[in-house]
């Protein structure tokens, strides 16, 4: 929604502009990418973005495992929803940066950790490619348009809020960065048909199993505590827990969150008939 | 053991033979009598296997690839609408890996809906992943549903097969078939042991989501399992004539060749027909001869090029229209022989069902004679069509 908000802004500003996603089947909230060309001209390219000028990270959880700014342009510009100042973050390079608090303003103002429009505002007043009123437009056009206008005003807010909030500067450049490992077979190499059994390889596991490896707390912006004085051991969270991610300790008959797993989707909480389970935040 | 048997019959005998484990099955004209003989010889306690009815086509793929990865021996048989029906698993089935062999009893794909022979109903699944061969005859019909096992279930192929057999002319036909004994294909036929199946006890994860970085690696693989398959199916077709004395020639059959003038490419049963015209033709001192097109996919580029080096014009059978003009073999064996200058021209015939005469394999030939005389005939010809003229 960012990076067609974004492109539907840039042509109301008299550009041509394409927008597109690249996502597995993940449900919300898992990694996805997201690709926004402008341009004064129709742009005729149809792959994605390898080199941008400008990446904008919506989760800087994701610094720590991935390299972000791998393709960024010498003089290109991150931009991090983050609670640091640019100064503080590393990003492997020193570049520019800027960095806004999305997810405080999200949940501030939409009430809700979606930090897509927030981090629109920063890019606006960090690139000076969009104007933020154009955005702002946008905004409540497209948000509006399915959401309700109110939807679309808080949300518009939420940009205007992380414009005149986004701190910019340079960040440093002192981590080394690896490529992310990842299993790539020849076809040779894979397994006939694609099926596979459990297997090591320099990039990991695979195969059944192998997500064990894939720790997702790092999505979470919520996770859940439990107060046991109200539970019931009625089970429920435990039966709609979509990651199996609670676990029944049958010796003491108590239950158990694997935080590791947890994405932090509050489906245990809304389901609890006690109120016994609420959703605090795990990170700022 | 001779006995007078119809296609279908000999195919569900073919299928008892290799000992078939599982077999999900839904009735369709003219694939009947295979699913009715098979379920027969279940109830009778002369087949050891689950005979799964289920409630329409697309069940039965589904139900034949789960069984399948799980490691059974699995033979379906379908045709036309139910082919159809069944096609999004047709694509799950090949890609996968998994050996199933499945007869089709060709059958026009309507509408209007019509219930014989055309080739239509196959043609359209031929980039599915599915191996394909046509048969012309019953006995043809029974030997490759053992061969048909063989070839799916090489670790050099691991791809499902689907034997054509033509709807009436052969499934409804009753001919004299030669029946293997038991223990002979029992040693030509070897129980199915598969690498990778799914079993709680060793968990494999088969079929599942694969993003982009993949799947192109897969698509090559399966391409590459289809050129191995060419060399395994000759290979396969020489033992056979070994044990069984029949000899099918592997993915092409070629009769009086070796010093035609002109030659015809046919499938099926008209095939069957053509040797008969070949031989009238040859006692009037004509050099024709006749290429046996078995196997479409894969698809034997190298053995026309080699079976047709010599002559001067070449006719292509077609059972099937594909929209932008000739049929699909046309198509294909024109793509096979690119850079060779000889005339090739298409006949168009036996589409719905009408009935291929000799009369119309004569005209086939002898538009295919002018064409390499130079003289003009048409690229594209619909044999025994009112208000075509040849």
């Amino acid at each position: 929604m960012a990076a067609q908000t974004l492109a539907e802004a840039a042509v109301s500003e008299g550009n041509y502009a394409v927008a597109f996603p690249y996502f597995g089947a993940e449900r919300r909230g898992a990694p996805v990418l997201a690709f926004t060309r402008i341009d004064s001209k129709k742009i005729f390219s149809k792959t994605q973005v390898y080199a941008p000028d400008c990446v904008v990270v919506l989760d800087d959880s994701l610094l720590d495992t991935i390299d972000v700014v791998a393709g960024l342009k010498p003089k290109g510009m991150a931009i991090i929803n983050s609670r640091e100042k640019p100064e503080d973050i590393d990003l492997g390079k020193i570049i520019d940066t800027a960095t806004v608090n999305a997810t405080s303003i999200a949940l501030e103002i939409l009430k809700a950790p979606i930090t897509n429009t927030a981090i629109l505002g920063a890019f606006a007043k960090a690139t000076g490619i969009i104007k933020i009123e154009s955005l702002e437009e946008s905004i409540k056009r497209k948000f509006g348009e399915k959401l309700g206008a109110k939807v679309g005003e808080r949300n518009a807010l939420a940009a205007w809020t992380a414009y005149e909030r986004t701190i910019t500067g340079k960040s440093r450049g002192v981590k080394k960065l690896e490529a992310r490992k990842q299993w790539l077979p020849t076809h040779q190499e894979i397994p006939v048909g694609g099926c596979l059994i459990e297997g090591k390889t320099d990039a990991g596991l695979i195969g059944p199993g192998s997500f064990i490896e894939n720790k997702v707390s790092g999505w979470a912006t919520y996770r859940p505590l439990r107060d046991k004085a109200k539970c019931t051991m009625c089970l429920l969270c435990w039966f709609y827990c979509p990651e199996g991610t609670i676990v029944r300790i049958s010796d003491r008959g108590d239950l158990m969150t694997n935080y590791d797993y947890c994405k932090g989707c509050g489906v245990c909480a809304n389901e609890c008939p006690v109120d016994a389970i609420k959703m605090v935040r795990a990170r700022i | 053991m001779k006995k007078v048997i119809t296609g279908d019959h000999a195919v569900a005998i073919g299928a008892k033979l290799c000992r078939v484990e599982v077999v999900p099955a839904f009735p369709i004209t003219p694939q009947t009598l295979i699913i009715e003989h098979i379920a027969d010889f279940v109830s009778d306690g002369d087949l050891d296997a689950k005979f799964l009815t289920m409630e329409s086509e697309h069940s039965v793929m589904s139900a034949a690839a789960g069984a399948s990865a799980a490691g059974a021996r699995v033979f379906t048989a379908t045709s036309s609408q139910g082919l159809a029906f069944m096609h999004e698993m047709l694509y799950a089935t090949a890609p996968l890996r998994l050996p199933v062999v499945m007869a089709n009893a060709s059958r026009t794909l309507g509408g209007p809906p019509g219930i014989w022979c055309e080739y239509n109903d196959s043609m359209g699944a031929r980039d599915s992943g599915w191996l394909q061969l046509y048969v012309e005859d019953n006995q043809e019909a029974l030997d490759m549903v053992i061969q048909s096992f063989r070839i799916a279930e090489d670790k050099r192929v691991l791809l499902p097969v689907m034997p054509c057999l033509d709807g009436f002319v052969l499934t409804h036909t009753v001919e004299p078939v030669d029946i293997p004994e038991q223990e002979e294909v029992d040693s030509f036929l070897l129980p199915y042991e598969p690498d990778i199946i799914l079993d709680p006890k060793r968990p494999a994860m088969i079929g599942t989501f694969m993003p982009s970085e993949y799947i192109m690696e897969l698509r090559r693989q399966t391409a590459g399992a289809f050129e191995s398959a060419k060399e395994v199916i000759r290979q396969i077709n020489s033992e056979f004539a070994q044990k069984f004395g029949r000899d099918y020639g592997g993915l092409i059959d070629t009769y009086m060749m070796e010093d035609a003038h002109t030659a015809l490419i046919t499938m099926g049963t008209v095939t069957s027909t053509s040797r008969e015209v070949v031989d009238e033709l040859r006692r009037k001192g004509e050099k024709v001869g006749l290429i046996k097109l078995r196997f479409f996919r894969p698809f034997p580029s190298n053995e026309l090029k080699k079976a047709v080096s010599h002559i001067s014009a070449l006719g292509v059978f077609d059972r099937s229209i594909s929209y932008h003009g000739g049929g699909p073999v046309y198509n294909e064996v024109r793509s096979a022989l690119y850079g060779m200058t000889m005339p090739v021209i298409n006949h168009l015939a036996g589409i719905g069902g009408r009935d291929v005469t000799k009369e119309q394999i004569m005209k086939m030939f002898e538009l295919t004679q002018k064409a390499g005389k130079g003289e003009k005939v048409n690229d594209i010809s619909w044999h025994n069509t009112r208000g075509e003229t040849n």
